[in-house]
């Protein structure tokens, strides 16, 4: 199997401090893949270095071959990386169909069917199409920012803890649309919560310190409670 | 920022060692000297750059150790110097220069407080800046209608012709002691403060304001200090500087010589505290030494506009060399220090 | 009733001034986290190259007109100022003279424009997310911009009229109008209906108000910032030309320290609006021009102070501004 994006002891830092050190990821095609780790490990920084958001000191970061260390960071999504930052990341002064049309590539008539998909996948928006997105719930603003990305043609969409700070009703309802997206992209989902990691989630890695540490596949991760209990505290 | 050097720390941990001993021995003897060999022009000069070094040293204690950029400080300064001229234009004598002292010190305590009452309550950098500039700037506008006391735009000038001040001395080869004088007194005094706990919590507040409010410190209490201590050191100055330039103009409190203080802080490193005297060398050469090939070319308008010049340097300064002189040289000896340990 | 009228349509037309310069100002302190301590500078450069404009190429159409006319001239600096002075009974007709004063007002907001995109490309975006940086830089830009004002056009007052279909006086209600206030009035409701238009319907618009919450999660849609940095920053510049161009026939002069005073008004407005808040610079800059002028008139013992004082009086009781800060810096 051909790997989408791939890492190898990948290291960033932001100022003096090195956040990453030593990253090994690969994201194959159509995979739906977790990064879970303790607050704090660098599962965030993680998906901000793939972003260049953070910046990369070495190792490799590929995107189908093709290096990203030091590109710009919105060349990088334009080369087909679909990004859902922490905390939403929505724009309060934009209503829900501006958010989604500040995130189109193009308006043409295959980015408008993906639209009315993506509205259809979280009949919410749909409602709140005229809304500013400050009169969002949390939920529904969890909603728009991964419906964001999904109006363009990506190859990968990375997802950072969709479930935070949400109501367990609300987890639920994001944990089947992921399901429903993941059979059209390959997903990246950085995720606290085990239940949506294990519904999202077919192989796992861990990161630790700034190291990924372990990996598999996702069952042997609930059967394996010494793990869940050495690196995820639960 | 967080990649500063800690030079306080090399300050005050590092015992000085004997060959730096030895070599500031040598510079002060020299200092004491040197005036035998001066003419009287090189005096004033010298005076001036003395004196400016603790201007610089005073911003430095704000900006270099809190971060925080105050537009407005000339109007202590600026508010010395006509101190100075007033007082001293009652009587020429020290006791005088005393009540002159005095009465800005007054001054500097009530209006940084004042300031740091407005200023602080917004929190960032930005605003603190923009309010100041407009302190600073209203402070000026208000000196320049004030007519009566200030002289408005002509400026004020002191009424007794020679520099001297009675009864500690009548030549310019005493002015130049004088200033030294001042100079070394006020570094000591301004290297307490800054290595005493006070200090220590300013130097934390610039690294990381966040983290010392955490740590329980009413970061904006330790900031008015500043404010206050910067604004009596710069007040102070500005008397003194009333006894060697004997005049004052809305100039020494205009947004010009915050610039001047900004200038020689940069130039000689922020956080560095000494850095300023290096820098207020720089500075006062590069004025005088543009005011000399300016008289010596009437023609060339251009040359009738130092800050031109200066404010060029200084930008270029900002962009290439932010850490200044000192700061460079801490920066090097760092480095020398990491290579040996390896 | 007579008296109020006029000082209300000086006070708007003081605003309006006040808000070319602080909406410019705003915007960039909002979304690009920029403060600039050079937009006086601009305001300057505005009111100069305006001013340099009008004179020569005026100078021009009268003596192609009237060859007659009698020719003057100042030379305070590098550039000589060509002025021109026209005999009883010789008049320019209104179409060459509004095409004169809206050449000179083009040219001064180019210029600036121009400026602004240097500013931006050499300087400002070495220091992003660094402020006290930025203040530091953008203040050195405002020192050497300043005295090349001086250099170039000499240190010394200009004489500054309006152009003299704008010159006239009207009475309206017992009040005495002046025609350049009401056209100041039309043009800064005109340029905020402009700006609120580009805010809120095109695409660049959206940008700016996503921007102001977080350029980071902008960039990461596949938007480059950074171009539209240079854009918007070039902008606010020609916006505090515009009104440096504007300014000078109002106050009949041009003079190299009107960059710094009305750069503090700017400031003010914007502490007291809220930093990056474009509302409220709005509301603040009608505010200080309505203040400034029945203070001058009612209280001019304090008029100096008055502006100070309303900004300490804001911050002391509500530090976040009037209308509440778009940023936090």
């Amino acid at each position: 199997m051909k790997s989408l994006l791939k890492t190898e002891n990948l290291v960033s830092y932001i100022g003096p401090y090195t956040i990453l050190q030593g990253v090994d990821i690969e994201v194959g095609h159509g995979e739906a893949v977790v990064i879970l780790g303790r607050n704090g490990a660098g599962k965030t920084t993680f998906l901000r270095t793939v972003m260049g958001l953070v910046h990369t000191r070495s190792g490799i970061l590929e995107l189908d071959g093709q290096n990203l260390a030091g590109m710009p960071t919105y060349a990088i999504q334009k080369l087909g990386i679909g990004y859902v930052p922490e905390n939403y990341g929505t724009f309060d002064l934009l209503t829900v169909e501006e958010n989604l049309r500040l995130a189109m590539w193009k308006e043409d008539a295959e980015t408008m069917e993906r639209r009315d998909y993506v509205l259809d996948l979280f009949p919410d928006l749909k409602v709140a199409y005229k809304k500013y997105s400050k009169t969002l719930s949390g939920g529904q603003r969890q909603m728009l920012s991964i419906a964001r990305p999904l109006v363009n043609n990506n190859k990968i969409l990375l997802i950072d803890e969709p479930s935070k700070g949400l109501a367990p009703v609300i987890i639920e309802r994001v944990a089947l649309a992921l399901r429903e997206i993941k059979k059209h992209t390959t997903v990246l989902l950085v995720e606290q919560n085990f239940a949506l990691a294990c519904a999202v989630g077919e192989r796992f890695y861990i990161i630790n310190e700034g190291k990924t540490v372990e990996n598999g596949v996702m069952e042997d991760l609930i059967k394996d409670k010494n793990l869940q209990a050495k690196y995820l505290g639960i | 920022m967080s990649d500063k050097i800690n030079v306080s720390d090399q300050m005050g941990s590092q015992k000085m060692k004997p060959l730096a001993l030895v070599s500031l021995a040598v510079l002060l003897i020299g200092m004491f000297i040197l005036p035998q060999y001066l003419k009287n022009a090189q005096l004033i000069m010298m005076s001036r750059i003395f004196l400016l070094a603790v201007y610089g040293m005073s911003y430095d204690i704000l900006r270099g150790y809190t971060g925080f950029i105050n537009l407005g400080q000339a109007i202590f300064f600026g508010s010395g110097v006509y101190m100075g001229v007033i007082f001293l234009n009652i009587q020429n004598d020290l006791t005088y220069f005393i009540i002159a002292i005095l009465a800005v010190s007054a001054l500097s305590v009530i209006g940084g407080y004042i300031m740091s009452k407005i200023v602080l309550k917004t929190g960032g950098v930005v605003a603190a800046a923009m309010i100041t500039l407009a302190l600073g700037e209203i402070v000026r506008s208000i000196a320049e209608r004030w007519r009566f006391v200030t002289g408005g735009q002509d400026g004020l000038p002191m009424r007794a012709s020679r520099v001297a001040l009675d009864p500690l001395f009548e030549t310019r080869v005493g002015a130049y002691y004088f200033a030294l004088v001042f100079l070394i007194v006020m570094t000591l005094v301004l290297r307490q403060f800054v290595l005493s706990p006070t200090g220590r919590v300013l130097l934390s507040i610039r690294e990381n304001e966040q983290r010392s409010r955490f740590l329980g410190f009413d970061t904006n209490k330790y900031k008015t200090i500043a404010i206050i201590v910067s604004a009596l050191a710069s007040g102070w100055t500005g008397v003194f500087f009333a006894v060697i330039a004997r005049f004052a103009n809305t100039d020494y409190l205009s947004i010009q010589y915050t610039l001047n203080a900004l200038l020689i802080t940069l130039v000689g490193g922020t956080g560095t505290l000494y850095g300023a005297i290096i820098g207020s060398a720089f500075v006062t050469w590069i004025n005088n030494f543009l005011l000399t090939v300016a008289n010596s070319y009437p023609g060339a308008t251009i040359l009738r506009f130092p800050m031109l010049f200066i404010g060029s340097v200084y930008i270029l300064l900002v962009i290439f060399m932010p850490y200044g002189i000192m700061g460079a040289f801490y920066r090097l000896q760092a480095k020398l220090k990491l290579g040996k340990v390896k | 009733m007579g008296t109020l009228i006029t000082l209300i349509v000086s006070g708007l037309a003081e605003g309006a001034l006040i808000f070319l310069m602080a909406s410019g100002l705003s915007i960039i302190l909002g979304m690009m986290g920029v403060i600039n301590f050079a937009h006086g500078t601009l305001f300057l450069w505005g009111g100069y190259a305006y001013m340099f404009s009008y004179y020569t190429i005026r100078a021009r159409v009268i003596l192609s007109v009237f060859p007659d006319a009698f020719q003057t001239g100042t030379q305070g600096g590098l550039l000589e100022v060509t002025g021109v002075q026209l005999q009883t009974g010789q008049v320019l007709p209104f179409t060459q003279e509004l095409f004169i004063f809206v050449v000179s007002i083009l040219i001064a907001v180019a210029v600036v424009f121009i400026m602004g995109i240097i500013f931006e490309k050499l300087f400002i975006n070495r220091v992003y997310g660094n402020a006290p940086a930025q203040i530091l830089i953008t203040l050195g830009l405002q020192v050497v911009f300043t005295d090349l004002v001086r250099v170039i056009w000499g240190p010394n007052m200009i004489p500054m009229s309006r152009p003299p279909f704008l010159d006239g006086v009207s009475s309206f209600a017992g009040g005495r109008i002046a025609h350049y206030n009401v056209f100041l009035i039309i043009v800064g409701a005109t340029v905020a209906i402009i700006i609120h238009r580009i805010i809120t319907k095109t695409r660049i618009g959206m940008v700016i108000r996503a921007g102001l919450q977080s350029p980071e999660n902008v960039e990461a849609l596949g938007i480059n910032i950074r171009k539209y940095f240079t854009v918007i920053f070039a902008s606010g510049a020609a916006l505090a030309g515009l009104g440096g161009a504007l300014y000078m026939p109002l106050v009949g002069n041009v003079v190299s320290s009107a960059g710094m005073n009305n750069q503090i008004l700017a400031f003010i407005v914007v502490v007291i609006g809220g930093l990056g808040n474009f509302m409220g610079s709005f509301l603040g800059s009608i505010f200080l021009g309505l203040m400034g002028v029945i203070v001058a008139v009612f209280l001019p013992a304090i008029s100096v102070v008055a502006n100070v004082l309303v900004m300490a009086i804001v911050l002391v009781f509500k530090p976040e501004g009037l209308f509440g800060k778009a940023v936090n810096k």
